[in-house]
Formats: C-alpha cells, structure tokens, sequence
C-alpha cells in the first residue's frame, strides 16, 4: 500500500520512497527514512495529507503521499 | 580580547529569530513559515568584559545545497566567519531537530545547543534527560526560553566558555560491540564500518590533493553524499568508492543514531494528547478546513473596516485641527497665499488623508501578524491545496498570495519560498491582484460616498473579486506552461498564543514602514502634485483646469473613457497612483481643494463636486475596480524586478495588469449604465 491508502488515525511504516532523487532525500531528512513509523492525522480526498513523523507533524501533498509505500503497523 | 562571532542556526519555526531578538533587541520580523528569514541580521552585545557580534542564520533543515536558506546557512558556516555556532532546537520537535545538530557538530566547530520551548513539553507531561543529552552529543545543551527570556544568561555563559572547545564525546554510544575503527572517542557521529571505511578512503584522497582543508571529514562525507557544490570544488573520482544511493544510508544512520539518543533521553513521549491536534481537527478538517479559513479572512477585514473606521474619525478631527491651526498660524507670521494653500491642500491634505487610515491598516498587520505567529498561517497551505492544486500550484503558493492582502512588496518576495522558477513567476503575476492594504483608502473613500450603508458590501466585493482574478490568472497560465510536480510539504508547527513583542515588532515595522511611506513618497507626490496643478507654462494659475496636471490629465481621459472615467482629474489620480496606491486619495483631495476628504464633511463636498459632473456610483465602483487591478505600485514593480531578475518578465506584469484592469472595469462600466 502506499501511504495515500492510510487513514486518519491509522500507524504506518516507511518502507521506500519512490519519488524524484531529490524529493527522496529532503524527505529523507525531515525523518521519513526508511522503517519509520508515521500517524496520520488528517486527509483530503484530493489528497495532501497530515502526518505525524518522529513527532513533527508535516502537509504531504498528493503525489508526495501516492508515492511512498507503507506497511501498516497496528 | 576580538569580537566573537556567535551564529544561530536552527529549523524554521524553533523560535530562532525570537532568542536572536531577546539578546540584540533588534527590531526584526518573526514569522512561521520556512524561509522568511533570508536576510542575514546581525546584533552586537557585550556579555561580562567580552563582546560579541550575533548572526541569525536563515531557518534550515539541513546543510545540503538544495534550497536558499540551506545555501546561505552554509556557506557562511563554512566561510569560517562564526567562533560558535548556537544551534537552537524546538524540544518539543527534539527528534527531528538533532538531525540539524548532528551535521553542524559534524562541521567541527564549537557548537551549543539550546532547547527552547521547554514549557510546551512539560504540558504534555514529557521529560528531557538534560545530563544524557550533553553527554551523548558532547556539547553544551542549555534549556531556554525565548519568548519568557529565561536561560539566556546561562546560554551567553556556555557560549563564552566554549567558542573555543568543538565537541568531544564524553561517552561511547553505539551499543555495537567490536567496531574496527575506534572513532567513537573523535566524533560524535559515527557511521557504520562499511561508511567509515570509505570515509577514510576519501579522506586520503582530499589530503594528498588538497592539503588546505580544514575539517577534512565533513568535506569527505559530502562528497560521499555526491554533494554537487562540495564536488565542483574539490573534484575527486569516487568511481567505485560511492554511488548517490549513499547519501539515503548517511542520512538513514543518523536517524539512528537519533532515535538512539532519543530512546535515552526522552522520558513518557507522548503522554498527552497536544492541544494543537485537537485544534487541528477542526482547523485542518477536511469538510471545515476550507469554510472555517474563509470565516477567519471576513472576520479578519470585518474587523479593519468597522473597529479601524470607529478610530478612524478621532485620526480625522486631530488632522483636521491640525490643518486649521496651521493655516491659522501660517496666516499669522504672514506667509503667502501660495506658502498657505502649499501647506495645507498640498502638504496636509495629501499627507493627512493617508495617515487618517492608518488605524484600518494597523488592524489589518495586526491580524495577519497574529494568524502568523499562532502557526495558523502554515495550515492555510495544507487547507488551500485543493484549490490551489486545480489552477496547477502547491498550497504553499498561497502564502505569498494571503501576505499580498497587507503589502505586495513582501507578498511577492515570499515566493521565494518557492522552489520551481515557473511557479515562482506564476505566483509573482497573480500576487499584486490579492488586494493590498494601501488600496483600502481607495475603496472607504468611494464606497463611503456612493454606497451609504452598502459601504462596507462594496470594500468588500473588490477583495473577493481581486482574489478571483488571481485565480482565474492563475487558471490561464496553468494551461499553457509545462506542468511541474512540485508538491506540498510543509512542517506544521504547534500552535502557540503568539507572543506579544513579536506581534508588537511585527506591526511596529509595518505601521513604521506606512509612516515613513507617507513621510517620503507621498509628500513628495503631494507636493509635486500641487505644483503641477497649480502651475501652467505661464506660472501661477488660479484655474486648474488649465495646469500642467490637468494636460496630462486630458491625455489619459480619452482611453479611461470606455470605462466611466474619462475625467482629467482620474486620469492625474491615477496616474499619481503608481507611486504609492494611497496617492490616489490624496490625490483627490489635492485636485478638488479639499483639505480633510477622508472625514465625513469632506467626503460630502467631494461627492457632490463629482455628482455634478456626472461621476456616479456606477463610475465609483469602475474606479474602485481599476485601482484594485492596475499597475503596482512603484515599490512593487521594483520587487517585481529584483525577484524575476527580468526587465521583459516585469514590463509582462505591469502591461498585463493594466489591460486587466482597463477590460474589467470597461465590461463593469458599459454593463452597468446599459442595465441600469
């Protein structure tokens, strides 16, 4: 699943990003690494989303969120 | 004993310029929203027998090259300039802050950490370990508060006592056993023994290449990171040592090591839910997100017009007095007829009827100030990316959009903010449409004449339709262009009770800004004005229908015409206008002599005076309409300039605009009087 399948509410994990190089690392640095846990807080159908990573919650829009792919995490 | 020089790096929204603030006193904008701090702001203080000089960086996330702010930050890092770098981090956000701090111990400096919003984490009822944390960086960490000024001296004293001593770690940390390279005991962060080995690899190719390098491990790490500006200046081949996948596992051991630290340090995370996301569950909510924003913004001009009015009639009588004792006075020591009507319909009216707005835009900065401090503003992104994304741009376009309603003039340097030059361009054009706040005389004035109690609907209806033709700008330029995939990510900061002398700071330079506004351009445009409106080729003239102003006036009237304002004294007003939008109001007062126009017994008299002629509500909204779409002002366009770095770009704009402006207030004009 990628993270745009996640719910407000549901926990997910990172298990990679599949963007441009360069979207990658900066998400890479605000915490989105590999095996990290995410909440997500709200979401629109059109897609942008709010997430809660290492703490920090941070706006994805919507092709941020189609294109990192999750695993859930209960 | 020289100067130390003291550099504050930290991420945006860590309340980095408010610490700079409380230390220097400087006069400078806090705002809450990545980026806004791109000047480089110094102060000077004295701390027991030494002085130091402070430097606040931009707000960054990182020190790679990829935006501006993370650019500046570094190169003046590197150039060598700062003894100490305060590294201050939002504790309530500590995880992702270390991330900054790790790369800054990595560049060998001297590096002092402050946490700052200590309160916020105790409310959720969390803990910081405040001796493991030091021992596990091997810098100083100092709690403090910036906004309640306390731990400052304690922050000054490590400052003083370790701009000479960069990090040494006081403990091995990495639980991993048997590691090959014994560096734990040199850095703070160590990678793992596949990394290190490269590192060093690299390291000995640097020295024997280039033997002036300072630090030659952070320049080796980068260029594993395949850091493009470090590997134009120290061209190394790294075939077969690094590919650009290894910048992802630099990064991906450094959260380790954070969530490491992190697993030691913080103690109950999370017990409490914050207050910020049950305030987000509305704010942010995805059917309420929108129409809440909407309530807040007609709250927001409901406000200016009705609380700044009722202020604004005490502005009018002490102008008004004013005007009379000087004219008394001037009459007194027996100055001229021209020194008197210089002073007073000149000077005073064109000045004055400016300054009597000053409470509706004090109001107004006032509010915007509040919405960016509280970190609302940062959410406006996330909720208008729906729209924003139909007309082919992020939400973070907004933000320069919604700034454009207090001044274009930072409204279109915040695009900077963007990073795509296309969607830079793109918000640039649709910005000045968001109506601006020296445009709010214009509208009280002619909806105060012509619309009764229909006033405030009228003022109102011209912010609605400005932000219409920005989007639908906005809309036509999506259609041509290529499309960019650059998507919304923006940090959404806790909601806070914005602190009062940032508010204060804020709107002090705004209203400072409008004062030295009316001081300089506008006294000089009324002074210019009057001349011109009271000279002709054969000097002094009693009629200013035939002045200078008035030929000037004549050459526009025919083209203004189609639109309802083909009237000399428009044509010189708007005119007059480029300078500053304000202008336009004064500029009425000075052509039709009257020297109080924004109070009620001059609107009267002025509204008459038009009526006469023929100038009525249908040709005021026509008015209000041009003035809302035309031609920036001055301090715009050279904005305009300066941020597209394009002489053919601006001239665009500016045409642009103009035709708009003629089109819609033409089609308004000819559609009215047809109906009506």
């Amino acid at each position: 699943m990628v993270l745009y399948d996640a719910n407000p509410g549901e926990n997910v994990i990172i298990r990679e990003i599949n963007l441009q190089e360069k979207t990658t690392r900066r998400l890479e640095m605000l915490g989105m690494t590999k095996g990290t846990k995410v909440s997500v807080l709200e979401k629109k159908r059109s897609g942008p989303m709010i997430i809660k990573v290492r703490g920090t919650r941070v706006a994805l829009g919507r092709s941020f969120v189609r294109g990192i792919r999750t695993e859930k995490y209960e | 004993m020289n100067e130390i020089n003291v550099a504050f790096v930290g991420n945006p929204n860590c309340g980095k310029t408010t610490l700079f603030n409380a230390y220097t006193g400087a006069r400078l904008k806090v705002a809450n929203w990545p980026g806004v701090t791109v000047e480089k702001k110094e102060g000077r203080m004295k701390y027991h027998s030494n002085s130091y000089k402070l430097v606040d960086l931009p707000g960054t996330y990182s020190l790679t090259c990829y935006t501006m702010e993370e650019k500046l930050t570094r190169q003046y890092l590197l150039d060598g300039d700062a003894d100490i770098i305060v590294d201050v981090a939002d504790a309530s956000s500590l995880e992702r802050n270390l991330y900054l701090t790790l790369q800054l111990i990595e560049l060998g400096k001297p590096v002092v950490l402050a946490l700052n919003m200590m309160d916020i984490v105790e409310q959720r009822g969390m803990e910081i370990d405040l001796h493991r944390l030091p021992e596990m960086l091997g810098i100083p960490v100092v709690p403090v508060s910036a906004r309640k000024k306390r731990g400052l001296d304690i922050l000054m004293h490590a400052v003083a006592h370790h701009y000479d001593k960069p990090a040494v770690p006081k403990e091995h940390h990495h639980p991993v056993g048997a590691h090959i390279h014994q560096h734990h005991d040199e850095y703070v962060m160590v990678y793992s023994d596949d990394i290190e080995d490269k590192i060093d690899i690299v390291i000995s190719m640097l020295e024997k290449k280039y033997r002036d390098i300072n630090n030659v491990r952070w320049y080796a790490i980068k260029l594993l990171e395949h850091d493009r500006e470090i590997m134009e200046r120290y061209p190394i081949d790294l075939s077969g040592i690094a590919d650009e996948s290894l910048e992802s596992e630099i990064i991906n051991q450094k959260y380790d090591f954070i969530s490491e630290i992190i697993s030691e340090v913080l103690v109950n995370k999370e017990r409490k839910s914050a207050a910020t996301d049950r305030a987000d569950r509305i704010l942010t909510n995805r059917y309420f997100g929108v129409p809440v924003f909407f309530l807040i913004m007609a709250l927001v001009f409901f406000l200016t017009f009705t609380i700044g009015d009722w202020i604004k009639g005490f502005f009018e009588g002490w102008i008004e007095a004013f005007s009379n004792a000087t004219g008394n006075m001037l009459e007194n020591i027996g100055a001229g007829e021209m020194v008197i009507s210089l002073v007073t319909d000149g000077i005073i009216s064109g000045v004055g009827g400016v300054l009597t707005f000053l409470p509706n835009i004090f109001i107004l900065f006032l509010a915007l100030a509040f919405l960016e401090d509280s970190g609302y503003m940062s959410r406006v992104a996330y909720v208008m990316d729906g729209i924003m994304g139909a007309i082919g741009l992020s939400g973070r376009a907004f933000i320069p959009m919604l700034l454009g309603f207090g001044c274009s003039v930072p409204a279109v340097m915040a695009s900077r903010a963007l990073e795509d030059p296309q969607d830079r361009r793109r918000t640039i054009l649709a910005t000045p449409f968001m109506s601006c706040s020296a445009r709010l005389p214009v509208y009280v004035l002619f909806s105060d004449m012509f619309f009764g109690k229909y006033a405030m609907i009228a003022a109102y209806s011209m912010y609605v339709i400005g932000v219409i033709t920005a989007v639908a700008v906005l809309f036509v330029l999506s259609k041509t262009g290529k499309k960019t995939e650059n998507d919304l990510l923006i940090e959404l900061p806790e909601y806070k009770t914005p602190s009062k002398r940032t508010i204060a700071i804020y709107v002090w330079e705004k209203i400072s800004d409008y004062l030295q506004k009316a001081g300089t351009t506008i006294f000089i445009a009324s002074v210019i004005l009057w001349f011109l409106l009271n000279f002709n080729t054969n000097g002094l003239t009693h009629d200013m229908g035939t002045s200078f102003a008035a030929y000037v006036g004549r050459f526009f009237a025919p083209v203004l015409s189609p639109a309802g304002l083909g009237y000399w004294q428009i044509g010189v007003a708007l005119f007059s206008g480029i300078a500053a939008k304000e202008v336009v109001v004064s500029s009425m007062g000075v052509l039709y002599g009257i020297s109080n126009v924004a109070a009620p017994e001059g609107m009267s008299m002025l509204s008459s005076i038009l009526n006469d002629s023929g100038f009525t509500a249908i040709n005021a909204y026509s008015m209000m309409l041009f003035c809302l779409l035309y031609v920036p002002c001055v301090a715009t366009i050279a904005a305009i300039k300066r941020e597209s770095g394009s002489f053919k770009f601006t001239l665009t704009a500016v045409l642009m605009q103009l035709g708009i402006a003629w089109v819609v207030s033409t089609l308004f004009y000819q559609v009215a009087i047809h109906i009506i």
